[in-house]
């Protein structure tokens, strides 16, 4: 660890946590400098695209006026001085086992761009609309997945059901696109399509197919890098997907079916229970990042409504995969995460053309859910002031986040990649992690 | 169309955060030359105060330049409103932003020097020019130009444009010309980008370094809303004699400029392609399908003259061709179905059928699009005003696909790359304000109803700032004035399709070289500016021409490429090509697209892809929707339904691709049915030597060569073969081949 980070340290220390706080990191820097190794974590990110508000999350405002504070109440955790949404019950019963964040802050306030800056640490280079499908850096799935290679052919990452909006690889190129998987977990007849040899081709005329194609296959290859030839993008892919279907273990990893009913209960049987614990079952496997999708968090209408039906199921799946990871050893190693492109508006306003209010986009201040991965939990990181406007206390930027978590994954976030045109370009621009977390 | 960097219409580019241009901006730290430096009575602020804050990125779209400006101080983004920056220093917050007792406890001073906590960090310190030149002017009264003042013309670079060579240094200088005559060195108060910083990388302070590899780059220069180019090249550095170049195949115009730019960059282009090659590009371009056995076998046996050119009008003029290119249209033009309802968006997608199948010439499409009126059940153009409902969102669109500039920054500041202001924006959205609707069940999103398009009496638009009614006014020229009833779209496409336009020809033959070529003379296709030039000026300039004499005839201006010697050329590098990725001294490799792959494996196994609620010989280039379901569609990428617009398309591979080629069920299936190709060539007479020839034609589109057919003879000949899952294993190897994926 650097000087300048104990400097931080003390300031952190002064600014509002407690002095226990500070010995632990001091003693966490120690461990730091002396070189112990830390075991590389693998990460369950639950992307709740959209924006999901804060208040009515992680941040609850009691104290401010009703049009800020909106219709719910917060409720105490099991760890004292935190309390969150009355609508999370669950998770306010192990609040001891995650973090909240919540100061990180941008001024990226449309969904591309903010999906952008929260996915890969950068903002986008050049102005993005709101409906844009933009990609000007690699997300952290892919940087995960091209340093983090996963054993038997896996794919690296994993998405579920769909990409997000700049969750793919940009220029570290297809090969490290995620790997989707779009049916639903929650159906008993659902597989992972396309990863298993079709039952009527016994394996050995699988293998035969094997070797009658490299009989055929004779386009000549491109090596130049400078050609950039796309087939070989081609190769690689195809190579990696030969692998996969052959290897037992990854096959393994996609049978959820073999999980005991009381667990699949426990996750909850509908789409985003189910796609938790495959997550877990494929970061069981050794796969480095697990993006799960969970759209629909762009509530600028009928706020409390929807998210009094959804908060429950949402709170028994999350903290089920938590308990879970726990209970079986993995959440040292295994990083889950919830957030989305960025908070929403203090105050609840209601759009024209719609009857129920709801909150709108607001980049000033957001929550984030970090839980394993080494990061101790029960405590809260920063804070918004009063009203939730904006973050006022230990004030962090996405890059703080997202270097934090290729921390964690085992990747150093101030290294250099280039582009293949040669261009130099640093992986997080300010590759300070969240302190507190480490 | 135009799959590769599709940018989505209304998703293009709105000015909030200009970060790449702030970094720039924030680094020059070196002090401001003024060669007729403003002593301390005369600085005025659109002169001397304002060129500061956009070179300390104090208004960039990150900090205050934002529309709602940071922490209640807004600028104008780049400074492209004197007034209102002035008033924002001056005036607003009853003045609180400066002292004038003490001017050197100003806020505005304190904020960029840290004395005060500043979300933005220091900008300078009280030793720098920047901190002197505020305290003076600030002092000096707050003074502002008048109209006596020299007031900013334009700005050039020095010295001229020129080539460069490999790990060159060169300095550019940056003079603001005025209208007193007088001139200033701003160099180190511009923002400067290079459009390909491999090859050439421009500092904050000017200074230029090429890169170590051959190629092109244009560098922009900004200064207080004016710009300025400077492009060069990094040619090879080994001297190709003239006489190659002059005994190089040519067939038409397109050969001679392609061979003039790449003479000037010392490279050759690659050998021709074989027969076989060329055949399955023109039938996989012009039309989107393989050719079949026969045809490749009829092409080969064709000794009559002028044999490419009657080829391609004949490829050109079957009835996939419509279907084809509608298809490509239709990525950019569908909506959400959604949003406008099915049978608005079916109109369209039949509207585009009918135009291909007649072969509309091109300005009659862009005129029924842009003056259409009816009904959204009769006239599948009016769907697209249903879609885009408010002046704003289709002056956006059309200028964007019809005349390649993206004008959607100017609708909310001036655009920090052109010269268009917001009053552009909206003197081009005028020409829609009486797009009259008429209908019912019109709330989005789920809206089915009929809705009818017509021009009313009545419209206008207004300044959003000035609150200002805009008369309808064109990007460039002189307009003639609008009649009274007269539909003001009228008008505008007048203007679109006037001889003299200068951007809907060259926007349009760019669109079309990318689809056929692979890349664009200006990539992205649909952004054509100044900053942002064209590989090859001249050839895009020609093709314009060329499609104005042809009548605006797509087929006529296909014809043109497909039998040029450019489209002939083998992928295969040679010694000097090889880095060329925008000069098209190559063939460039592309992966089939989603649709044409699907086509494809439906015509080699003989067993169409089905749709759900489509006839069974439905091919996937028909269909009408993306919502369509399809896993070989969503695995290839075609555009993502669930985003809107939803036009995006990816090129490239990923492993999800290869893993359904290699084990999709729907794809094995096909491949062993009984009936289909494999079970047909089994059952048939033939010699393991006809099957082999067979499917290679119909895959690869070529013979196999000797030792292919041997091979896979002596496979056959193996004991205990089972011919049909010989034939079938073969078919399996040969789809799941890049040879048969790619257009080489």
């Amino acid at each position: 660890m650097l000087r300048r980070s104990y400097l931080q340290l003390g300031l952190a220390g002064l600014a509002g946590g407690n002095f226990l706080d500070l010995l632990a990191m001091r003693k966490a820097s120690a461990s730091d400098k002396a070189g112990g190794a830390k075991p590389k974590s693998n990460c369950i990110l639950i992307w709740m695209d959209g924006g999901p508000t804060h208040f009515e999350t992680f941040d609850p405002k009691p104290e401010a006026p009703v049009e800020i504070r909106g219709e719910f109440r917060p409720i105490e955790t099991n760890v004292s001085g935190i309390r969150i949404c009355e609508h999370m019950p669950k998770l306010a019963k192990v609040a001891d086992k995650y973090a909240i964040i919540r100061s990180v802050c941008h001024n990226q306030a449309n969904h591309g761009a903010g999906n952008h800056y929260m996915m890969t640490g950068a903002p986008p280079r050049i102005p993005v609309g709101c409906g844009a499908f933009v990609s000007f850096h690699p997300s952290l799935g892919s940087v995960a997945a091209m340093e983090r290679p996963a054993p038997h052919g896996m794919p690296g990452y994993f998405t579920m059901p769909s990409m997000s909006r700049s969750g793919g690889p940009n220029f570290l190129g297809a090969k490290y696109a995620p790997f989707v998987v779009a049916n639903d977990p929650n159906n008993e007849q659902f597989r992972v399509r396309d990863v298993e040899v079709p039952k009527d081709l016994l394996s050995e005329r699988f293998g035969k197919r094997q070797d009658l194609r490299r009989l055929v296959d004779r386009l000549p290859r491109y090596s130049d890098p400078q050609v950039s030839d796309p087939v070989s993008a081609y190769d690689e892919n195809f190579q990696q997907g030969y692998d996969l279907v052959m290897t037992p273990e990854a096959q393994k990893a996609f049978d959820i079916h073999s999980e005991p009913a009381a667990i699949r209960e426990a996750y909850g049987r509908n789409s985003f229970g189910q796609r938790a614990l495959l997550a877990r079952r494929l970061v069981d496997a050794g796969v480095p990042f697990v993006t799960i999708y969970d759209g629909g968090w762009d509530h600028h209408s009928d706020l409390f409504g929807a998210l009094k039906k959804r908060l429950p199921t949402w709170d028994q799946t999350v903290a089920t995969l938590i308990n879970d990871l726990d209970q079986r050893g993995m959440l040292e190693t295994t990083m889950v995460i919830a957030l989305g492109e960025f908070g929403r508006t203090p105050k609840i306003s209601t759009l024209a053309g719609q009857t129920k209010p709801g909150r709108d986009h607001w980049a000033n201040a957001m929550s984030i859910l970090f839980a394993g991965g080494g990061t101790r939990g029960g405590q809260v990181v920063g804070a918004t002031d009063r009203q939730g406007h904006s973050a006022s206390e230990r004030v962090l930027s996405p890059e703080n986040y997202v270097s934090t978590v290729y921390r964690k994954l085992g990747i150093d976030p101030s290294k250099i990649y280039y582009t293949p045109s040669g261009r130099p370009t640093h992986l997080v621009s300010d590759h300070t992690p969240i302190q507190e977390l480490m | 169309m135009i799959s590769r960097q599709a940018s989505s219409i209304q998703s293009a580019v709105c000015l909030t955060g200009l970060v790449a241009l702030h970094a720039l901006t924030c680094l020059g730290s070196e002090p401001v030359v003024t060669e007729n430096a403003s002593t301390a009575s005369t600085l005025k602020f659109e002169l001397d105060i304002q060129p500061i804050l956009t070179a300390r990125g104090c208004n960039s779209g990150p900090c205050h330049g934002k529309a709602r400006g940071q922490n209640g101080f807004a600028l104008s983004l780049l400074g492209f409103d004197a007034n209102m920056d002035f008033e924002a220093i001056v005036k607003n917050s009853r003045g609180r932003r400066l002292s004038f007792a003490s001017p050197n406890e100003s806020l505005i001073l304190n904020k960029a020097t840290g004395k005060q906590p500043h979300g933005g960090g220091i900008r300078f310190t009280e030793s720098d020019e920047e901190y002197r030149l505020l305290m003076n002017w600030i002092q000096g009264g707050v003074a502002r130009t008048t109209d006596a003042d020299p007031k900013l013309l334009r700005i050039s670079v020095s010295p001229d444009p020129h080539s460069m060579i490999a790990l060159e240094q060169e300095s550019l200088t940056v003079t603001a010309t005025y209208n007193d005559g007088s001139s200033r060195n701003v160099t180190q108060m511009c923002a400067f980008q290079s459009n390909e910083p491999t090859i050439v990388s421009i500092a904050p302070n000017g200074k230029l370094q090429a890169g170590a590899l051959p190629g092109e780059a244009t560098i922009m220069a900004r200064y207080m809303g004016k710009i300025a180019t400077w492009s060069t090249a990094v040619p090879r550095p080994y001297p190709v004699p003239n006489a190659e170049y002059e005994a190089l195949p040519r067939n038409n115009f397109i050969d001679d400029l392609v061979y003039n730019k790449l003479s000037t960059l010392n490279v050759l282009p690659s050998r021709t392609c074989s027969d076989s090659q060329y055949v399955r590009r023109l039938f996989l371009d012009a039309i989107g399908r393989l050719p079949k056995p026969e045809e490749l076998a009829a092409y080969e046996l064709d000794t009559e003259p002028n044999k490419r050119s009657r080829w391609v009008k004949s490829v050109l003029d079957r009835p996939e061709y419509a279907d084809f290119w509608a298809n490509k249209w239709a990525d950019l033009l569908r909506p959400n179905p959604y949003r406008v309802g099915i049978k608005a968006t079916y109109s369209l997608d039949a509207w585009l059928r009918d135009a291909f199948r007649k072969n509309l010439p091109y300005d009659d499409f862009v005129r029924q699009i842009v003056t259409a009126q009816g009904s959204t059940w009769r006239n599948g153009a009016v769907t697209i005003f249903r879609d885009r409902r408010e002046p704003e969102e289709i002056t956006t669109m059309v200028s964007q696909l019809f005349l390649g500039v993206r004008l959607e920054c100017a609708k909310c500041h001036q655009h920090p790359f052109e010269v268009y202001s917001q009053a552009d924006f909206y003197g081009m959205a005028a020409y829609f304000a009486k797009v009259g609707y008429k209908g019912t069940g019109l709330s989005p999103p789920i809206s089915g109803g009929e809705e009818i398009v017509f021009a009313k009496e009545n419209g206008d638009v207004k300044h959003p700032l000035t609150n200002q009614v805009l008369p309808p006014k064109a990007l460039s020229g002189m307009v003639q004035p609008i009649q009274p009833k007269q539909d003001p779209r009228v008008s505008l496409a007048d203007w679109m399709l006037s001889a003299d336009n200068p951007y809907v020809a060259r926007a349009a033959v760019n669109r079309i070289w990318a689809e056929v070529i692979g890349v664009g003379i200006v990539e992205p296709v649909d952004d054509l500016r100044a900053t942002n030039p064209p590989s090859n000026d001249a050839l895009l300039s020609a093709l314009a021409s060329h499609f104005r004499e042809v009548g605006f005839d797509p087929k006529k201006l296909l014809h043109t490429i497909f039998t040029s010697q450019v489209y002939a050329l083998s992928s295969q590098p040679n010694e000097s090509n090889a880095a060329d990725a925008r000069n098209f001294s190559r063939h460039y490799r592309r992966r089939l697209k989603a649709e044409v792959l699907s086509d494809a494996i439906s015509d080699v196994t003989l067993q169409n892809e089905e749709f759900d609620g489509m006839p069974k010989e439905t091919r996937a280039m028909q269909l009408w929707t993306h919502r369509t379901n399809s896993e070989l569609l969503d695995a290839f990428a075609r555009p993502d339904p669930n985003q809107d617009p939803p036009c995006e398309r990816v090129v490239g591979t990923s492993m999800t691709q290869t893993l359904h080629l290699m084990n999709a069920n729907h794809i094995q299936k096909r491949i062993a049915a009984d009936g289909g190709r494999c079970d047909q060539l089994a059952k048939s007479e033939k010699d393991a030597a006809t099957i082999v020839s067979e499917l290679y034609l119909t895959i690869f589109n070529r013979k196999p060569d000797e030792s292919e057919r041997s091979l896979l003879e002596a496979e056959f000949a193996k004991p205990n073969t089972d011919r049909r899952r010989m034939v079938e294993d073969i078919m399996w190897s040969m789809l799941n081949s890049p040879e048969f994926l790619y257009l080489d």
